[in-house]
């Protein structure tokens, strides 16, 4: 029943949205407001069937008891102050409910336990409390969260976030950055369900092709751990770890403990789960942008192809600095590309010149990507004061589609350009930055996962 | 399970004297039965068995004061290197005791520790800690004096895969020194894999060592081994 509860948290048949319209003040969130704004996201995007129980019946389409509520209901929202919760969860599970949403806290500790012990007895998982921004599913239309315009785009990012306000932030730059979402959860304070059970099923979810994590603390890090490396043999996990700062153990003896910061051993968990750790949020997205779209990158040496040389210096420093290292192309490439465009330097970083068109790009990057000294490549275009086209852009993205076992990352250099391309390449799945520096951490991360994947095998 | 027996056993003996922290020859009898090499130590309490100790553990020896109130020895005056006879051990024991009564007259004094004298080699620490949240940690790095400043050292979670250590060591900013720099031979690198893994063990068996320090351990050139010259065992306050 553990798996089917966190099943029903994402996929349930049916939903329950219970709160009260008799309440003013807002205790602990669990506002009329908030009740309303769930119902109307639920009816406007949910596929499957809602029922609306108002203990004061008061609002239009909502029952007033449960004796009115179907049975079997998969999913409940629960959006009751406290006291009221705790005096109806033993309904809501009576109902058969496999999964409630705590979206309100405002609990004490007494209340806490009190609710998850009767929510959990007969085997229904809690989500929260205090999982304020909720639960939305894209490929259901789920959106059992009271944020206003918050439904993103579907694609391959799960994001999960410990925080309500991380996780509207999270929402709120996948909808800028066009990146799409297959689920998203807030833990909130994990009472029940964590961040553990809730990879373990992401890891297993098909629509989901990365996860991402905003977490602040684990509870149980062993098990956190342990889901980590499972889930990395089928799908990359980017982990955002809110304070890096080094504070040793308190009234520590050894020189050991002293150095044994919070984060420091985070950093370590981290990496023998084979999560890939990012610093902010810009980051989480390009990074996770990349790895949805792109095949891991199984060795280190990039490839730079682009039509103008001062960026392509900047990129060179940037993949240093990442780590990662220039390729150096084979006699076989260069003299290719030598050979059909006598002007073109066949040097990584390959310099093309400013009138470099579709063509050049295709042929040039074609060649790179069949060049065994290469594992990965970022193609930088610039438009301003170029000759290339918005249009010369799709023909790269094809080129760069073909390539099954090597990732390609493209570079517009500027956010105004870089827009006009994204929006060009919606669809093409080909990871686009306004930034080399951005392209090389998305590389870099790449990499990680490739080698993730390397030691999951040996 | 004799290893577990024997640490079990020195354990409860530190408990039994009301102390949570082991002196220096009990963190190594600890180390020992777990088949983590360090040097062979014994504890005199007169000259008479301190010369007896030299002469079993053969010339020369080291000689350290062993007090659960002197925790910087070497600042009490209370080590001696390279001691080659009795006349010098003799002289030694006289000379430690009388300092660290001197440095510190209230100091509980348990007597003298002579020990195998081992030739310098390049330095690391590895130590142990018990995190709240994910449980038996270890760390390695750089030993010596400077670990503190640099902080150049790395982590990971108990039970340690040979990758897991040997990431660990490759990771620290300071691997140069122990893969070998100007002609010189790369050091034991298995040794301080193996010395890694058995911390990770000793730590995720006995949750109640909850700080536990080996620096320096002196690691050899490769095939040559590593040895702990000094411990320290921290135990769980009992509640």
């Amino acid at each position: 029943m553990a798996e089917e509860g966190i099943k029903a948290i994402f996929e349930p048949k049916s939903v329950l949205l219970i709160g009260t319209s008799g309440i003013k003040k807002r205790a602990g969130l669990a506002s009329p407001e908030i009740f309303t704004l769930v119902i109307q996201n639920m009816q406007r995007f949910y596929k499957g069937k809602t029922h609306i129980l108002d203990l004061r019946g008061k609002l239009s389409g909502a029952v007033k008891s449960f004796g009115k509520v179907p049975k079997k209901q998969d999913l409940a929202v629960l959006m009751l102050p406290p006291e009221l919760a705790l005096k109806n969860v033993r309904k809501l599970v009576d109902k058969g409910v496999k999964a409630i949403v705590a979206v309100a806290g405002g609990y004490n500790r007494e209340q806490r336990e009190r609710l998850v012990g009767a929510a959990t007895k007969r085997g229904a998982r809690l989500l929260g409390l205090d999982a304020g921004m909720g639960v939305l599913n894209t490929s259901n239309g789920l959106c059992a969260t009271f944020e206003r315009d918050i439904m993103p785009e579907q694609g391959g990012i799960a994001l999960l976030s410990q925080s309500s306000s991380i996780g509207a932030a999270m929402l709120d730059w996948s909808r800028f950055y066009r990146a799409g979402i297959s689920k998203f959860a807030c833990t909130g304070d994990g009472a029940d369900v964590d961040e553990a059970d809730l990879i373990n099923y992401l890891a297993r979810d098909g629509n989901t092709k990365a996860i991402c994590v905003y977490i602040q603390d684990v509870g149980d890090g062993r098990k956190f751990v342990e889901s980590l490396r499972e889930a990395v043999k089928r799908k990359p996990v980017c982990i955002l770890k809110a304070g890096a700062v080094r504070e040793g153990v308190r009234r520590a003896i050894s020189r050991t403990a002293s150095l044994a910061g919070k984060d420091e051993i985070f950093d370590a968990a981290f990496k023998q789960g084979g999560a890939i750790r990012v610093r902010d949020l810009e980051e989480l997205f390009d990074v996770a942008k990349a790895l949805v779209s792109q095949p891991p990158m199984r060795g280190n040496r990039v490839a730079i192809l682009s039509n103008a040389r001062g960026a392509s210096i900047l990129a060179t420093g940037a993949i240093h600095r990442e780590g990662l290292m220039l390729a150096k192309l084979s006699n076989k490439a260069a003299r290719e590309i030598t050979n059909r465009y006598s002007d073109i330097k066949a040097i990584n970083p390959v310099n093309m010149t400013a009138d470099a068109k579709a063509e050049h790009y295709k042929f040039t990057l074609e060649r790179i990507l069949g060049d065994p000294n290469v594992d990965g490549i970022m193609v930088i275009n610039m438009l301003k004061s170029r000759l290339l086209e918005l249009k010369d852009l799709e023909t790269i993205a094809k080129a760069a589609k073909k390539s099954k076992e090597k990732p390609v990352v493209d570079v517009a250099v500027g956010e105004v350009d870089h827009m006009l391309v994204r929006e060009v390449l919606k669809g093409e799945e080909i990871p686009t930055y306004a930034l080399p520096e951005r392209a090389a951490r998305a590389l870099r991360a790449l990499y990680q996962y490739g080698q993730v994947l390397e030691k999951v095998r040996e | 399970m004799a290893a577990r027996k024997k640490v079990v056993e020195i354990l409860s003996s530190i408990r039994e004297m009301g102390r949570r922290e082991l002196l220096e020859h009990e963190s190594k009898q600890v180390l020992a039965a777990w088949d983590i090499p360090t040097t062979r130590v014994e504890l005199a309490r007169d000259a008479a068995e301190a010369v007896k100790a030299a002469r079993e553990l053969k010339y020369p020896v080291v000689m350290k004061i062993a007090s659960p109130d002197i925790i910087h020895k070497s600042d009490a005056g209370g080590v001696r290197v390279g001691l080659s006879s009795e006349l010098e051990v003799r002289e030694a024991f006289e000379e430690i005791m009388d300092s660290a009564r001197e440095y510190k007259p209230k100091a509980k004094i348990l007597g003298v520790t002579v020990q195998e004298y081992m030739h310098r080699a390049r330095e690391v620490i590895v130590g142990t800690v018990q995190d709240p949240t994910f449980g038996a940690t270890v760390m390695f790095g750089l030993g010596g004096v400077w670990v503190e400043v640099l902080k150049d050292v790395s982590f990971r979670l108990a039970p340690l895969t040979v990758v897991d250590a040997k990431e660990m060591i490759s990771e620290i900013k300071g691997y140069p020194i122990l893969a070998g720099i100007r002609g010189e031979l790369e050091a034991d690198i298995d040794a301080i894999v193996d010395i890694l893994q058995k911390a990770g063990q000793l730590a995720q068996e006995f949750p109640e060592i909850v700080e536990m320090d080996i620096n320096p351990i002196f690691v050899f050139d490769r095939g040559k081994g590593a040895t702990a010259i000094d411990a320290r065992i921290i135990l769980k306050e009992e509640a």
